[in-house]
């Protein structure tokens, strides 16, 4: 359906067949959306978080609807590594193996991080890593490290010093001043960046007086945080070298092109794939009738085109 | 609500659920679980409480609307051990949903099938009539007394384990009542399953919302459920 528009991008070193991948947490590790989706046709596939050991992750209820949105306090549950490698990264190389694996990384502190990212460098199936200094779920670790400069910078530092696999860090959108942070983990050697994680946000129940999830808190997802993080991306490609993943509210071929011409590589689709988990494949074929109807031969040129 | 969907009522299994986009707008976004009551010919059935703004969005459209979006059938399902002779079902208001289709099944296959069914009124009683199709006794609880004994399900399911040899208990309702239920059947010496009910926003083992604490660690109720065996699972204290 391509025909001869060349969807091809290349992101933080990492060549993807288009620019469509998905978000952290939204996706597993491919597997239960394999019945759904022609896993060969992605662009990237981003994983859950992966931390060095098991995490259990936060108490229930979880996720709660808001207007255009949901929230979650999933808290990172996550088997650790060493299950990861065994399960997951098998998996994918075995059903995937055509499609560049983005391993997302937790931790709760500095070393951590790089512990994961060292126990997977052996492994072939990883294509690069995505460094999460954004979830807004656990209390130690998280967006505690995303949320101002210097640590932001010691973790990217501490994951560069391990690898030279392509390597995306993951920022907060919950911050006074995302440029910054953005050229902070720029100057210490990321290869791109992923914007955005979930705004932090509440839901009561006025019926009961309570919160509708158990840690009160969660992170913000969906379309209905869709201008926020369009702003956010559109602010930091205009400060930053690096390539950009957006990400935040894409629910169809239009949020992808709105999120490229603000200046993403790559776009992520998130809260969407619970919505319908067929719908990166029709964010992929909506992008190829786009490029159509525009006369855009070349999908990068999307990259960075908003006529303002 | 009976939905057309012809490759799910083709090859449901009893306890599985369908997951259904109620909206298709962005306001409303997220899918709702709803257990499969019936199957029949290309349809599948399913049970709702108008309880917020989703089933509210079912309730007001009309027959022949086809601006629902269904997945399934998904989630794992009741299991009917080879051999069982009699079975206990005993539910709560839509706790009887998920357990019609079983009802049908097993009295198909020779089972004996007994059932304690409890709700809040005798309003809140579901199913009853396909139970009383099915069953070789049905009995009747309600918290006000408006119908059946005056009380809790667990008084005439406590009674039924007492009194009859039962080789399975099926239960579903409010969690409370199936702990309850739990507890009277393991007392009885009788393997008990369980659907739980969890919030849920994937469907599919993808999103971890709708984690079940057991004795394993934590399990998905979307993929691993929503039916376990209620020895498997750690209530919460």
């Amino acid at each position: 359906m391509s025909g001869s528009i060349d969807m091809r991008v290349n992101l933080a070193g990492l060549e993807l067949r288009n620019p469509v991948t998905v978000a952290s947490g939204t996706f597993a590790s491919g597997r239960e959306f394999a019945d759904f989706v022609d896993l060969s046709r992605l662009g990237a596939i981003v994983t859950k978080g992966v931390s060095l050991g098991p995490w259990a992750g936060n108490a229930s209820p979880r996720i709660a609807e808001t207007a255009s949105g949901m929230l979650n306090s999933i808290g990172l549950q996550n088997p650790g590594v060493e299950a990861f490698v065994v399960k997951d990264l098998a998996w994918l190389a075995e059903n995937a193996a055509t499609t560049p694996v983005i391993v997302n990384v937790s931790g709760h502190s500095v070393e951590e991080y790089a512990a994961v990212i060292e126990r997977l460098e052996d492994e072939s199936g990883v294509a690069g890593y995505e460094v999460n200094i954004s979830c807004p779920n656990v209390d130690a670790g998280g967006m505690a490290f995303g949320s101002e400069c210097a640590p932001a910078a010691a973790v990217t530092r501490a994951c560069r010093a391990v690898t030279k696999r392509p390597m995306l860090v993951k920022l907060s959108p919950n911050v006074t001043d995302i440029v910054s942070i953005a050229q902070s983990v720029e100057a210490e050697g990321a290869d791109g960046l992923s914007l955005v994680n979930t705004l932090l946000g509440m839901a009561i129940d006025a019926e009961t007086r309570k919160p509708l999830l158990a840690r009160v808190v969660g992170g913000l997802s969906g379309p209905a945080i869709k201008p926020v993080a369009l702003r956010m991306v559109w602010q930091v490609s205009n400060a930053v070298a690096i390539p950009i993943i957006g990400m935040g509210g894409v629910m169809n071929a239009t949020d992808a092109v709105e999120f490229m011409l603000a200046g993403a590589t790559a776009v992520a689709v998130g809260t969407a794939n619970f919505v319908d988990p067929t719908v990166t494949m029709r964010v992929v074929d909506g992008l190829v009738e786009y490029c159509h109807r525009h006369g855009v031969t070349d999908v990068r040129d999307l990259i960075g085109g908003l006529e303002a | 609500m009976t939905l057309h969907a012809p490759e799910c009522a083709a090859s449901v299994q009893p306890g599985q659920f369908v997951h259904l986009r109620v909206a298709t707008g962005s306001d409303i976004i997220l899918r709702r679980p709803f257990s499969i009551h019936r199957a029949y010919g290309e349809r599948v059935e399913i049970l709702y409480q108008i309880l917020g703004t989703g089933t509210l969005l079912m309730a007001e459209k009309p027959v022949g609307d086809e601006s629902m979006d269904l997945v399934g059938p998904l989630g794992h399902g009741w299991r009917a051990p080879e051999g069982i002779a009699h079975a206990l079902f005993v539910t709560g208001g839509l706790g009887a949903a998920p357990l019609g289709m079983l009802a049908e099944q097993l009295a198909a296959h020779g089972v004996a099938v007994s059932v304690a069914m409890g709700a809040p009124t005798k309003e809140r009683l579901v199913a009853r009539e396909l139970f009383e199709n099915v069953a070789r006794q049905v009995l009747v609880a309600t918290d006000d007394g408006s119908d059946g004994e005056h009380g809790f399900v667990t008084v005439p399911a406590a009674r039924l384990l007492a009194e009859e040899r039962f080789d399975v208990v099926y239960t579903c309702g409010p969690e409370p009542m199936q702990r309850a239920i739990a507890a009277l059947a393991a007392d009885a010496g009788v393997p008990c399953q369980i659907s739980l009910e969890r919030l849920m926003a994937c469907g599919i083992g993808a999103c971890l919302s709708c984690v079940v604490l057991t004795v394993d660690g934590l399990k998905r109720a979307c993929v691993d459920g929503p039916v376990f065996d209620a020895a498997e699972v750690t209530w919460k204290s």
